[in-house]
């Protein structure tokens, strides 16, 4: 049980990446930041050692985690045995997908990951058809038979996924109650997600039996280890849910890690007075951004390895270009960066190990990073390596190391700004009004080139960027989401109906919440709809109001949204609802945002020394600052490398930093002087 | 003369190839027909002043060679000012065949024309005999509504006359609208964006770079084609027939590869034919084009540059290069990918390990329409079905899918019936169908469909009668059918047919297999 003021004192936030477990610890004696060595094989062993470090665990924590368990499996394809149950004569819908190849102009056939091998799916005969009306019901003893050979081939789930179940899930109900009479764990689509497009409904449906037995096994692993602990798991959407949930709905924690990253991005963004954000998470071998309008924006339509997942998701858009990404010239004279990546091993040139050069090598060369400090100087580099790394680079395209460098930065800026342009520009907003907010590793070094090639007037580097997915878990709330599909013409909907079906899913919403403890004075509930001219094919969120002219109010939305987003509008058209949805928030407790005020005297033993660091075509010497010794009111100017022991931030010339009452950089164009 | 700086040309192409990728986004997203907003039925490309293409967003390759000719015929017809769009869909003037509209909008840079921006979609009806618009026809007059280059805006205003005048003259108008205005709103985008790039860059940089990029692509093909071994090498497959007589129809080919050049002859290929399988000069250029860019094996940017190093020969009034009024539905969608295969067919001489068996060779296009009393209203419907992939050496063909000139996707189950008067009985692999071999042919697909109302029903598909063929000792795939159960009684349909369907019948298409690769007895 889940209570809205935890019996724990102590409260943490624990999120699990590749390489490091990272902690966020809030006490009596306040914020604690920790890091330890991942343990992949058993990624419970970490999140114990690591809190053991830090906490006493015996006498419980209230936790917040992200996990990578889910990815992980359905990448690596260690999911778990899974059958799927379907409409007779639509078996192979899975498979098939929708019908295309990923690459057009490929000699060579793809690989393909079956998730479900054709032995394990079965049909049944039942129809229901788009009206809702059952054409044929389904047969009890049918169901019956399928499940004794499902048992018989040692399944540990079952999806099921019947044709226009989410108008009518009789018959789907019907399947679902005896694969849980017969004890099987079952995946139901019409529970999950009740929307129309089978490829789709069948996909996260499947996905999600996948992943039931490895969540199942790793909660029940980690409860283990965590005795009195109170555990929740951080799911896509922004907010947390009690373990027996994940078992259920393992899907829903697919990017738990990166929606920590995004919920933390946002509590320091409004924090420091800039609620328009877009987050840059650059890591080693990829970089998610998305983009925070006052509140995190989401999405429907995501991919999960081959995977379309069809749940509301943070709309993080991810690109294969990170520090550990790969420079080479290709056949036709063209300097191409990553996708591959030297990732933690080898690892960039100066790793010592490869000699491929890397994003992080053209840093070095550059004098963007501090090789004395690298990772709080835990880790020894070679710059020579570096240097010698991109030099067989620039000797191969005729340019000078120095030329070679900036050039793989730039090339891998205009990966990552691609990135950005898909989330802003693509989706009808205008970078120019967001600041950009890297954390991260390297995002701070690539931040200021890249926010001045967008427009972007502000970057916003905050305190501890290499925890910060750790720190947005510690402040992230338990998030529910209910939807319905409508698929109704906006003019032939009254708003008395509209206003009836909206209480009947915010009943379901109080429902959910209440089994985990949340009282309804307590809940925040959003209303918005999905909605589309007739005939479209993609749907819009706009926000519902209950105001008296609410009807007009999400018309009006609709259409300057579509305007805005596509460059028309069609007044005249219908407008058809397709989804419902309300969004729960539990309002808990949070930790409190100290602002410190400042003196704005520097603290002359934060310059640790000085080094060349080159920028566009000249070579200025720049200070070296330890961030740990600023205070808040401290002005930098560039050229300037700020450093604390996750991160780097490259403040070129031309730019000031100010260090705000949170202790972040906010980094603007220099006023000239 | 300035020389490519190798990370510039990185950043443009960069620039180039996002600005298409942002157009197909917003056309996919606005459309109304299911062709075009589920199956992706459409390409976005940038183009120089003299209509050359820079980049390609693309789902489809068979428009792809294809488009340049659009735009250089556009640029022939009509004078171009700021804030113009040109529409055309005739084949014999820089179309290709009449469904596929082409929307082809002018960028300026100042006063100077310096930039096209253009999309191209497959739209579900362009009136003519039969709802769908793909008939089995024995001229192009009667194949749907024949659109010459002309400007639906002129200086940014529409000229309603020729919007009144193409919507009168199809089926379902309203829809079409729709599909129209969409393709306006992604050309708008990718003229908006490129003058940013030239905001950015300046425009000296962009049209240096637009044509760096088109010499980069060029390299890549020709590093491919020296790695072939010199040499002449031809093969030749059939069309099952025309749809109006029974002939087959045969497509010859010879590659003759030196050094870095090839010449593709299309010589002794059947002249062109009554019914719609004729295939333009651009149909063939994209096939083509398609065949060479897939034995590049980088991701590099689909442009103009991938002409350079080929000559093609169709002869005149030849089933590759068909004369006006010759029908040509089919010749796209059909044509096209037997062109494929005998182009393949012709290199695996070449390269005997890497080329694959035949895939399934047709795209099985099924069109249908009629009145939905249900919902009041006219419905034109159409779509293509995937089937079995050859299979490649050591790897066998996927099942299922597109292959070769089309990756169109499929219209949900659950979208299409709430969309038309029918159910889907069935949809699955067609088990069995591939070929076998060391590795398999890829199976084809089974769809059913029953009708709710009578309906007028065209089906243009392809390797009915002449299998996909195997390699290096492997079977080849199953050939398709088509099936039609109407009132207890089981009819195989022809390759191609227009029939009229009553309620409650049945149609039942069963899509080729792929070929197979190496002797089944070889395989462990």
């Amino acid at each position: 049980m889940e209570r809205r003021d935890p019996k724990n004192a102590v409260r943490a936030g624990i999120d699990t990446g590749g390489t490091f477990t990272d902690f966020v610890i809030w006490s009596a004696e306040g914020l604690i930041n920790h890091k330890v060595l991942s343990t992949p094989h058993d990624p419970s062993e970490a999140i114990f050692r690591g809190l053991g470090d830090v906490s006493r665990v015996e006498q419980g924590v209230f936790i917040v985690h992200g996990t990578t368990v889910a990815t992980n499996a359905l990448l690596e394809g260690k999911g778990g045995r899974i059958a799927l149950i379907t409409t007779a004569g639509f078996e192979d819908v899975l498979a098939i997908g929708r019908q295309t190849r990923r690459e057009l102009y490929c000699l060579r056939p793809e690989d393909r990951f079956e998730l479900i091998p054709p032995g394990l799916r079965f049909g049944v005969r039942e129809r229901t058809l788009y009206t809702g009306r059952i054409e044929k019901t389904v047969d009890r003893n049918e169901v019956l038979r399928v499940i004794g050979r499902i048992r018989k081939a040692g399944v540990e789930a079952v999806a099921v996924c019947l044709l226009h179940s989410y108008v009518n899930p009789r018959n789907e109900e019907v399947v679902a109650r005896e694969l849980e009479r017969a004890g099987l764990m079952a995946s139901v689509s019409s529970r999950l997600l009740p929307e129309h497009r089978e490829y789709e409904r069948m996909s996260t449906t499947s996905v999600n039996a996948y992943l039931m037995p490895v969540m199942d096994r790793y909660l029940n692993e980690l409860g283990r280890r965590l005795g009195r602990s109170d555990l929740r798991i951080m799911q896509s959407n922004e907010g947390y849910i009690a373990p027996a949930r994940a078992r259920r709905e393992p899907i829903k924690t697919a990017l738990s890690g990166p929606a920590g990253g995004v919920v933390g991005a946002r509590m320091l963004a409004m924090a420091a007075g800039m609620p328009n954000v877009i987050s840059f998470d650059m890591g080693g071998t990829s970089t998610d951004v998305s983009l925070i309008e006052g509140r995190i924006r989401r999405t429907h339509e995501t991919r999960i390895g081959d995977f379309p997942v069809r749940l509301p998701i943070i709309d993080i858009h991810s690109v294969g270009a990170g520090g550990g990404s790969i420079a080479y010239a290709d056949r036709g004279g063209s300097l191409r960066v990553g996708p591959q990546s030297a990732g933690a091993d080898p690892g960039p040139a100066c790793y010592g190990l490869g000699d491929l050069p890397t994003v992080t090598d053209a840093n070095l060369c550059l004098g963007r990073l501090d090789a004395d400090f690298f990772l709080g100087g835990r880790m020894r580099i070679f710059p020579e390596r570096s240097r010698a790394a991109v030099g067989a680079l620039a000797r191969r395209i005729g340019k000078s190391v120095r030329e070679t460098a900036l050039g793989i930065v730039a090339v891998a800026n205009a990966n990552m700004e691609k990135a950005i342009r898909v989330i802003s520009v693509e989706r009808g907003h205008d970078p120019r009004r967001f600041a950009l907010f890297p954390f991260g590793g390297a995002g701070g070094m690539h931040a200021v080139e890249m926010a001045a090639h967008l427009g972007m007037p502000a970057i916003i580097v905050p305190r501890n960027a290499g925890v910060l997915s750790a720190f947005g878990l510690l402040m992230a709330d338990p998030v529910k989401d209910h939807a319905k599909s409508l698929m109704k013409a906006g003019d032939r909907i009254s708003v008395a109906e509209l206003e009836k079906e909206f209480r009947g899913l915010e009943e379901e919403s109080r429902r959910d919440m209440a089994e985990d403890g949340f009282a309804a004075k307590d809940l925040i509930l959003e209303r918005s709809l999905d909605c589309r001219y007739l005939g479209q094919s993609y749907e819009i969120d706009v926000p519902y109001r209950r105001a008296a002219t609410a009807r007009r109010a999400f018309l009006e939305a609709f259409h300057s949204r579509h305007k805005k987003l596509y460059s028309y509008r069609h007044d005249g058209r219908p407008v058809e609802i397709v989804n419902l949805r309300v969004k729960a928030v539990a309002v808990t407790p949070k930790v409190p945002l100290v602002r410190e005020r400042g003196s704005g005297a520097m603290d002359p033993r934060a310059v640790t020394g000085r080094q060349p660091i080159v920028y566009g075509s000249s070579v200025c010497r720049g200070a070296v600052i330890d961030r740990s010794r600023l205070r808040p009111g401290n002005i930098l100017r560039g050229p300037t490398l700020i450093i604390d022991p996750e991160s780097t931030t490259f403040l070129p010339p031309g730019y000031a930093a100010r260090v705000d009452g949170y202790a972040n950089l906010i980094i603007r164009k220099a006023a000239r002087r | 003369m300035k020389t490519c700086d190798p990370i510039e040309l990185e950043l443009f192409k960069n620039v180039f190839v996002a600005v298409s990728e942002e157009m197909g986004a917003v056309l996919g997203r606005t459309a109304l027909s299911p062709n075009i907003k589920e199956r992706k039925d459409y390409s976005c490309s940038l183009f120089n002043d003299r209509g050359e293409t820079l980049a390609q967003g693309s789902y489809i390759p068979v428009h792809l060679g294809a488009m340049p000719l659009s735009v250089q015929a556009a640029l022939r017809a009509v004078a171009f000012e700021p804030g113009d769009l040109v529409i055309l869909n005739d084949p014999y003037r820089g179309g290709t065949h009449l469904p596929d509209i082409t929307c082809i909008s002018p960028v300026f840079l100042g006063t100077r024309l310096s930039f096209f921006v253009a999309n191209r979609a497959h739209h579900a009806d362009v009136g003519g005999m039969t709802p769908g618009s793909m008939p089995l026809a024995t001229e192009l007059f009667q194949e749907g509504v024949i659109i010459p280059p002309l400007k639906l805006y002129s200086r940014g205003r529409m000229n309603r006359e020729v919007f009144d005048l193409l919507l009168s003259n199809v089926r379902t108008p309203d829809e079409r609208r729709g599909d129209l205005l969409a393709q306006v709103a992604a050309n708008e985008v990718g003229r908006s964006r490129l003058t940013e790039a030239v905001a950015r860059f300046g425009a000296s940089k962009v049209r240096l770079y637009s044509r760096l990029i088109q010499d980069y692509t060029e390299r890549f093909l020709r590093v491919t084609l020296k790695a072939i071994p010199d040499g002449s090498y031809a093969f030749r497959d059939s069309l099952d027939n025309d749809g109006i007589s029974d002939r087959p129809i045969e497509i010859a080919v010879r590659v003759t590869v030196r050094g870095d050049r090839a010449l593709v002859d299309f010589g002794g290929s059947s002249p062109q034919t009554a019914g719609g399988v004729n295939a333009n000069l651009a149909v063939t250029t994209s096939a083509v084009l398609y065949v060479f860019r897939a034995l590049v094996e980088e991701d590099i940017p689909f442009n103009t540059g991938l002409m350079r190093p080929l000559e093609i020969v169709a002869p005149p009034g030849s089933i590759v290069n068909a004369d006006f009024p010759a029908a040509c539905a089919g010749g796209n969608v059909e044509t096209s990918q037997r062109i494929v295969d005998v182009l393949l067919g012709a290199m695996s001489k070449a390269l005997p390990a890497r080329i694959p068996a035949a895939s399934q060779g047709t795209m099985n296009n099924v069109a249908f329409g009629g009145r939905d009393p249900r919902r009041n209203r006219a419905f034109a419907y159409y779509e293509t079905i995937g089937g079995g992939m050859g299979a490649g050496p050591g790897r066998d063909g996927l099942s299922g899918v597109h292959t070769h000139m089309t990756n169109s996707l499929n219209t949900p189950v659950e979208a299409l019936e709430n969309y038309l008067p029918l159910t889907i009985r069935s949809y699955r692999l067609r088990k069995g169908s591939g070929g076998k071999g060391r590795s398999r042919g890829g199976d084809g697909l089974v769809r059913e469909y029953e009708f709710h109302v009578p309906a007028a029903l065209t089906i243009m598909s392809e390797r009915r009668r002449y299998a996909p063929y195997g390699l290096r000792g492997g079977s080849p795939g199953a050939r398709g059918r088509n099936i039609l159960l109407s009132r207890g009684r089981r009819t195989v349909l022809g390759s191609k047919v227009n029939i009229l369907l009553r309620t409650g019948d049945i149609l039942r298409i069963e899509t080729p297999g792929g070929g197979g690769s190496g002797r089944p007895k070889s395989r462990r």
